[in-house]
């Protein structure tokens, strides 16, 4: 079943292999340069493990001459990956699906003690924080190794305003990023995940694996520990696709809230996850904002969408994102309590199938762009030092509404405050 | 002579009263049939409407996507729409039978008639519901996507949406049941066209101001884009 997931072409390069170690997906576009680089890096992991290197393929034809005269090296094996979805562009979230269910199968075929997903570019020239990712599933016993990316002001918002917060506060475990999307895998975790989207495929619910990462492992009771990466670069924002990627990112998570009910419903409070490594904090200068696209899609969305939020939101909710739409477009700030409060109704609809998923997700944007005004107008002022404070900030008011959520979830049609 | 005006007098009467006296049962017969009917319809629709309240179905038919069907609904209950069908095709069919009892050529001609039509209104009744569905989806979708592209017209250009769709759906539905077709063909075009020409014209010259504000928004968009934005999302 597994191996259905495999890639026509690498099946066949795997085929000569009878087994591996390790096995690192490279998705990122590391240039030639940067593939042999962490070819060497690989090299110096300590134990002499045996490494296959699945390297995306962007055309689909064979391997490259550099990836050629690579795989006479014994160790790593660098073997094409054409495990991108119909449309990276327009979907990338599927594609990172299709690719990550590809790299458990090669590594469960290959009886890999460990794989890791590589999807980013970092701003470091070295690929060696690859190498860093691999080092804890090698020497101790962990099963998820997740990055902790240095934290920037405005980046990476959606997994600082929902993700983040979210995740913490369900399952009780402080995961910087628990969607990755670059992670290390052990071979315990792979399968059982591997089993999960089999189940999943089985009853139609489209699962992602990346968000399938926390929730699986906590509730599993597997070892957890974060990593150091430095800075990651993100793709730049696409404004008119801005509402996709909210519903692809934020479907699976409530799926996946959904499928851990009983689960997160039994976890009080969080914890700390093991941190290695050091993390190197630049100086950052917001400077000057223009908000007003946003805050402009946000009064338009109370003054359109109202008919929507209702079938959602409960009045109290509705009123208090009313009195928020009607101060001035330097004043608008919307408090982290009534955001958690947002996110939970938002999820507990998705649970209910109140409305389409799709329009239910989408019609979250405007208040997400809300939050994000918020935000970055607190830390203009505040000042780039005070990104953690403010990120704790915000997972702490998740944690205080969690009773609300519990309650919404028990019983949808009773409790509405 | 006054003997044979009595003689056709009587022949008349006679053959009055004979026809009345076939047609009597029959008449009886639909009385009975339409009052029979109307009490097993009353019955039924009490057990639908009660069946449906305790699985809640109004409820689960907003959950499974159907919201749209409460607009059409008696007092916003599609139970209510569920139960009164049922008893409506419940006292059909027993005025059917009650003018089938006539046993006269016509009747049951026109019987075979109205039977041969009931496959036209299911269809009829199916594509409104479709249409009705279809409507309210790609009017949310318009909706939700023109607000997050921020476009200021975002509801005008949802119901614009939904409207074609629905007067699509009422031009199907009537040359289903082949209600005037030639007419309703030419409705449709005029109906069909003169909704595409007003949200052609709302937006054109009713909403010059709009759409010279979206276009300097665009303007100002497309200088934003020259900066590099800072915001990154995932």
């Amino acid at each position: 079943m597994a191996v259905d997931s495999i890639p026509q072409q690498t099946q066949e390069k795997t085929a000569p292999i009878d087994s591996a170690d390790l096995v690192v997906g490279v998705l990122a576009d590391l240039g030639k340069d940067g593939i042999v680089a962490l070819c060497e890096g690989l090299r110096t992991l300590s134990g002499s493990p045996r490494i296959v290197v699945l390297q995306r393929d962007p055309i689909g034809d064979a391997p490259t001459a550099s990836s050629q005269g690579a795989q006479e090296d014994t160790s790593p094996s660098l073997l094409p990956w054409s495990a991108v979805g119909p449309d990276p562009l327009g979907a990338p979230m599927q594609s990172i699906s299709i690719a990550c269910q590809s790299l458990f199968a090669v590594s469960e075929k290959l009886g890999a003690r460990a794989c890791c997903f590589i999807a980013s570019e970092m701003e470091s020239v070295s690929p060696q924080w690859i190498c860093r990712l691999l080092q804890p599933l090698l020497e101790s016993d962990f099963d998820l190794v997740a990055p902790y990316y240095t934290p920037r002001t405005l980046q990476g918002l959606l997994n600082t305003s929902i993700i983040y917060p979210l995740t913490r506060c369900l399952y009780g475990k402080r995961i910087r990023n628990p969607f990755g999307p670059d992670v290390g895998v052990s071979r315990k975790l792979a399968h059982k995940l591997l089993g999960t989207f089999r189940n999943a495929n089985a009853s139609s619910n489209q699962t992602h694996p990346l968000a399938s990462l926390a929730p699986v492992t906590v509730c599993d009771n597997l070892q957890i520990c974060q990593v150091h990466v430095g800075a990651r670069v993100f793709p730049p924002t696409d404004w008119t696709n801005m509402s996709s990627v909210v519903a692809q990112v934020l479907g699976p998570i409530f799926l996946e809230m959904d499928r851990n009910a009983a689960c997160w419903q039994r976890a009080r409070g969080s914890v700390s996850v093991p941190v290695r490594g050091e993390c190197q904090c630049p100086s950052e200068e917001t400077g000057t904002l223009d908000l007003n696209r946003m805050v402009e899609t946000f009064r338009l969305g109370v003054r359109d969408l109202q008919e929507i939020w209702s079938l959602v939101l409960p009045p109290a909710t509705l009123f208090e994102i009313r009195k928020v739409s009607r101060s001035t477009a330097e004043q608008v700030n919307m408090p982290d309590e009534l955001w958690a409060r947002i996110v939970y109704d938002f999820a507990l609809a998705h649970r209910l199938r109140t409305i389409n998923r799709d329009h239910l997700l989408r019609s979250m944007t405007p208040l997400y762009l809300a939050w994000v005004v918020s935000y970055a107008r607190e830390l203009e002022t505040a000042g780039a030092t005070s990104i953690e404070q403010r990120i704790e900030r915000l997972a702490l008011a998740y944690e205080a509404a969690k009773p609300y959520l519990i309650s919404r979830w028990r019983w949808p049609d009773r409790f509405n405050p | 002579m006054w003997y044979q005006v009595k003689q056709e007098l009587i022949l008349s009467t006679t053959k009055f009263l004979t026809e009345l006296a076939y047609l009597l049962p029959g008449m009886v017969a639909l009385i009975a049939a339409l009052l029979i009917s109307i009490v097993l319809a009353w019955m039924l629709a009490i057990v639908v409407r009660r069946l449906l309240t305790s699985i809640n179905f109004d409820e689960r038919l907003n959950r499974w996507g159907f919201a749209s069907l409460r607009e059409w609904s008696p007092m916003d209950s599609p139970t209510r729409l569920a139960s009164r069908t049922v008893a409506g095709i419940v006292i059909l069919a027993g005025f059917l039978i009650g003018i089938a009892a006539f046993d006269v050529e016509s009747t049951s001609l026109l019987v075979r008639n109205v039977f041969a039509y009931i496959p036209n209104i299911v269809g009829a009744m199916l594509v409104l519901l479709v249409g009705s569905i279809v409507a309210s989806f790609l009017a949310r979708s318009v909706l939700i996507g023109a607000v997050n592209l921020n476009l200021q017209y975002a509801r005008l250009l949802s119901l614009g949406v939904k409207w074609l769709v629905i007067v699509l759906a009422v031009a199907m539905a009537l040359e289903h049941l082949k209600i005037a077709p030639s007419i309703v063909d030419l409705a449709f075009g005029i109906l069909f066209g003169g909704i595409v020409l007003t949200l052609v014209l709302a937006i054109g010259l009713n909403s010059k101001e709009l759409v010279n504000k979206s276009l300097e928004r665009g303007d100002k968009e497309a200088s934003r884009e020259n900066v590099e934005e800072p915001f990154r999302h995932i």
